[in-house]
């Protein structure tokens, strides 16, 4: 059977949206480029009419010019720090959306996350936040199984014409790469304080209070930094327990992972080894959901053969680098507690740190992307005009063309979503050291 | 055109989130975020509303460079351009309400076969993305295993389309097998073989909190080389958390368990194993087990041959808000009544059947309980994928039939409530 490392390192959260941190500043770098160039592009070739207040002449005068041409209607691009910025308050927009709205914990975060992976590979500059944010929500409710009626959720944001959110669905369903399903640690977080519950020396009013604090930051740190690109659900999980309660967390990490090595003089404490059946469930540096911390029971000391297998798997080395790896992730949401909330609707911080990005971006947003409705619009005409040939299309096209990577065949399923980006299904590899920057959108969908 | 969520006029259209009318009143939330959401909202819809405006004019000003802003591709729009190009689109399978399937191959290497699964727009339903594409979409990206069909890719189509590109299953589906009496014949080895990969599939879906939800012999197509594969996860959804409710009216009527037509909205993997059994029943008698023509019908035909459900065989029972059976109590038979029906597959099979047709959900054995279960290593052995009977005519135009079928909720019965209000007088005249 396969182990919940395995199984994670399946799904697509892991396989498509899991990357470094030099490689998410590395794509994102790339986005930001990428936009810029393709809208001073469009800009220069269809120079924008006078009175719709894109003003570019004026605002570039005194404008550096980034890429050192001599265009002289170029405005000034948002850098990838400033796009940071505009995510992360519109994640905070999108958060009290969700709330007004009394969505559950899990929409919101699936929405928060849709949000973020969206403009991971697009740029603000060329689709407008504000919009996908209402778009995120409307799609996180759908992939989370509830499916509003688009006049009511309208209302809801107070837009009278839905035909905005529409327009940005299939938008938003590309931008994800098709990939729905959003592991969160909220299950994860039950399951530790059932496991706490079991201990005999902990009280219940310690872990009560440390849930709440651990599910109020669940509900906003991760969400609004980059934890959900580097970190599994049961690390966030280890990481907001720790920061309501540092010693719960550290007792579940070394009751996890407490397997010592009998001693040679025979004077080893063997009492806690786990059985084999607790022991497939294995490894929290990915483990997913509930079981992060598997039942351990207290068994007889078995044949020695397993001993290294235990001390591969639950033994010190792991649990230092669990330990770390949880103490990194704690280090990430403890600059966005929930405290935080009151920053990022605060007046002096909007007017001091967004409304001057949001003023640029004025300038310089996509002439082509950023009416959702209009793209929409655009791409029916083109298809209507193509319709006759679509379903035969394909084939009348001009033959192989043997386009990079491989194709998935019928019998090769494993790989098709991109397993192969590096080693084979089966080999254990960190977020860390998974991907390299030569694909940057990670393996072919 | 108001964006900052905080300035919306308040309403309560989402309450299905909403536990409590009180928790949902957006006054409140209002009134305590309306110092920041001023400032925070005047911004926003300043800047907004500006970009509105100019994007408008802009789109409308500009209407003979649509298709050269279409032509000038993103990132993720040539990305989806190459995805769509691996794939040679060829001759229609079938065409349906939901979806029209063709047949497909690599374009690099012409003899890999796949079934390309075109989503319609669908008329009737006006909220973007059909639920039961955002379902299959969602689990069968996830889920990957021999036994359930694979999503090898997905694209967009021009039309804004989407496009689910499916492992080919040219051998049609397990209902074919079972309804051609004259001409497919099979043995217990048989059974054992489909069986054995239907259960793996369903315990793999519940072994990731997925249930599927529309379990049934047209669900189960047969790939080349035998193998059973469970496809359309258009009803699927995750395991609920505890506490919250799921909708009853799911999985085609002759495969419904008694809990959702009694109504259950809490409910877990045993609705699917009820599914499995009846799969199990019909694999042996080659004719739909109990096919009740409606839910009332169904109700009765579970009463009559598998026992009435009471309190006494299923505490609870009563407390299900539909809860109606016939006013003569049929007692649960015993092992020994299959026998004569169900012998064929032995009595451990006999005993796996029974075990999965408990009327209590709690007492039903588990989808890993049948993996475990003795009667996979009695006698016979269950027969190799590859030696399994198989059907050579009309596989691809079932498979193209079963991809394109709408699956969405149990559409039988448009009038379901009234129809279960009227039950109890329905039982009152057949007596």
């Amino acid at each position: 059977m396969a182990t919940e490392d395995a199984r994670y390192r399946q799904s697509s959260q892991y396989e498509l949206w899991s990357f470094s941190p030099a490689q998410l500043a590395a794509l994102r770098e790339k986005t930001n480029s990428a936009a810029r160039s393709r809208i001073a592009e469009r800009l220069s070739s269809h120079p924008a009419p006078s009175s719709n207040g894109f003003s570019v002449s004026t605002s570039s005068a005194n404008t550096p010019d980034p890429d050192g041409t001599s265009t002289p209607a170029l405005p000034e691009f948002l850098t990838p720090a400033e796009e940071g910025l505009v995510v992360t308050f519109y994640t905070s927009e999108l958060l009290r959306a969700g709330d007004h709205a009394d969505m559950s914990d899990e929409i919101k975060a699936t929405a928060a996350a849709f949000l973020r992976r969206f403009y991971v590979t697009n740029s603000i500059m060329t689709y407008p936040p504000p919009q996908m944010l209402i778009v995120a929500l409307f799609f996180g409710c759908k992939a989370e199984g509830s499916f509003p009626s688009i006049t009511e959720f309208g209302e809801t944001f107070g837009k009278e014409n839905p035909e905005e959110i529409l327009a940005g669905e299939f938008l938003l369903c590309q931008g994800l790469r098709f990939a729905l399903d959003v592991k969160h640690p909220f299950r994860a977080l039950r399951g530790a304080v059932m496991e706490l519950g079991t201990l005999p020396d902990i009280e219940a009013t310690r872990i009560a209070a440390a849930e709440r604090r651990a599910r109020d930051i669940l509900r906003f740190s991760p969400l609004i930094t980059d934890a959900y690109f580097h970190y599994t659900p049961s690390q966030i999980m280890l990481a907001a327990l720790s920061l309501a309660d540092r010693g719960l967390a550290e007792r579940l990490i070394q009751q996890t992972f407490h397997y010592v090595p009998p001693q040679p003089d025979g004077g080893a404490d063997d009492t806690a080894l786990l059985d084999a059946a607790a022991a497939t469930t294995t490894t929290t540096t990915t483990t997913t959901t509930t079981t992060t911390t598997t039942t351990t029971r207290h068994t007889p000391r078995s044949g020695g053969s397993s001993q290294e297998d235990r001390a591969a798997i639950i033994g010190s080395h792991i649990r230092d680098k669990v330990l770390g790896t949880v103490e990194a992730c704690r280090d990430m949401l403890s600059k966005e507690l929930p405290e935080r909330r009151g920053h990022w609707t605060n007046k002096a911080v909007i007017k001091a740190q967004i409304q001057p990005i949001r003023k640029k971006l004025n300038k310089c947003r996509d002439p082509e992307r950023w009416n959702l409705v209009e793209l929409q619009r655009a791409r029916r005409e083109q298809a209507s005009r193509k319709a006759d040939s679509e379903d035969d299309e394909p084939e009348a096209n001009e033959g192989p063309t043997g386009r990079g990577g491989g194709i998935p065949g019928a019998g090769a399923d494993g790989d098709v979503f991109g397993g192969g980006g590096g080693g084979g299904p089966g080999k254990r590899r960190t977020v860390v050291e998974k991907k390299g920057l030569d694909d940057p959108f990670g393996p072919a969908l | 055109m108001a964006v900052s969520p905080l300035v919306a006029p308040p309403t309560d259209t989402l309450e299905r989130h909403a536990p409590s009318r009180a928790t949902s009143s957006p006054f409140k939330r209002h009134a305590s975020a309306a110092p920041s959401s001023n400032g925070n909202g005047n911004g926003n819809g300043n800047g907004n509303g500006n970009g509105n405006g100019t994007a408008r004019l802009l789109g409308l000003g500009r209407a003979p460079s649509s298709a050269a802003a279409a032509a000038t591709l993103d990132p993720i729009e040539q990305m989806n351009e190459d995805e769509k190009r691996k794939y040679v689109k060829g001759k229609k399978l079938g065409e349906g309400t939901y979806a029209n399937v063709y047949l497909g191959h690599s374009r690099r290497d012409p003899s890999v076969l796949v079934a390309i699964k075109k989503i319609k727009v669908q008329s009737q339903y006006r909220d973007g993305m059909a639920p039961d594409a955002v379902r299959e979409l969602k689990y069968l990206r996830e889920l990957r295993h021999p036994n359930i069909i694979s999503l090898l890719s997905v694209f967009s189509s021009k039309d804004q389309n989407l496009n689910l590109v499916l492992e080919y299953l040219p051998l049609g589906d397990l209902e074919m097998l079972i309804r051609d009496v004259d001409r497919v014949r099979y043995g217990a080895g048989d059974i054992k073989a489909w069986m054995g990969m239907l259960a793996r599939a369903v315990w793999f879906c519940h072994d990731n909190a997925v249930l599927h939800r529309d379990i049934k012999p047209n669900n189960l197509l047969i790939a080349a080389d035998g193998e059973v594969k469970l496809a359309d996860f258009g009803l699927a959804r995750a395991f609920a958390d505890p506490g919250r409710r799921m909708t009853a009216n799911v999985i085609t009527r002759w495969y419904r368990p008694p809990e959702l037509l009694f109504g259950a909205r809490h409910y877990g993997g045993a609705v699917d194993v009820w599914s499995v059994g009846m799969v199990f029943a019909e694999l042996i008698i080659r004719a739909p087990y109990l096919a009740g023509n409606t839910e009332v019908e169904q109700i009765a035909l579970i009463c009559r041959q598998i026992g009435t459900p009471t309190e006494d065989n299923w505490p609870g029972v009563t407390r299900l808000r539909e809860y109606t059976v016939p006013s003569e109590t049929v007692p649960v038979w015993g092992r020994d009544a299959y026998v004569g029906r169900f012998g064929a597959v032995g009595p451990d099979g006999v005993d796996l059947l029974v075990r999965t047709l408990a009327l209590d959900p709690r007492k039903r054995i588990t989808a890993r309980g049948m993996l475990e279960h003795g009667w996979w290593r009695s006698e016979p052995k269950p027969t190799r994928k590859e030696d399994l009977p198989r059907k050579s005519e009309g596989g691809e135009e079932k498979m193209g039939a079963d991809l394109k079928r709408r699956n969405g909720l149990v559409e039988d019965e448009p009038n379901a409530r009234g129809a279960k209000v009227a039950r109890k007088l329905d039982f009152g005249q057949a007596k």
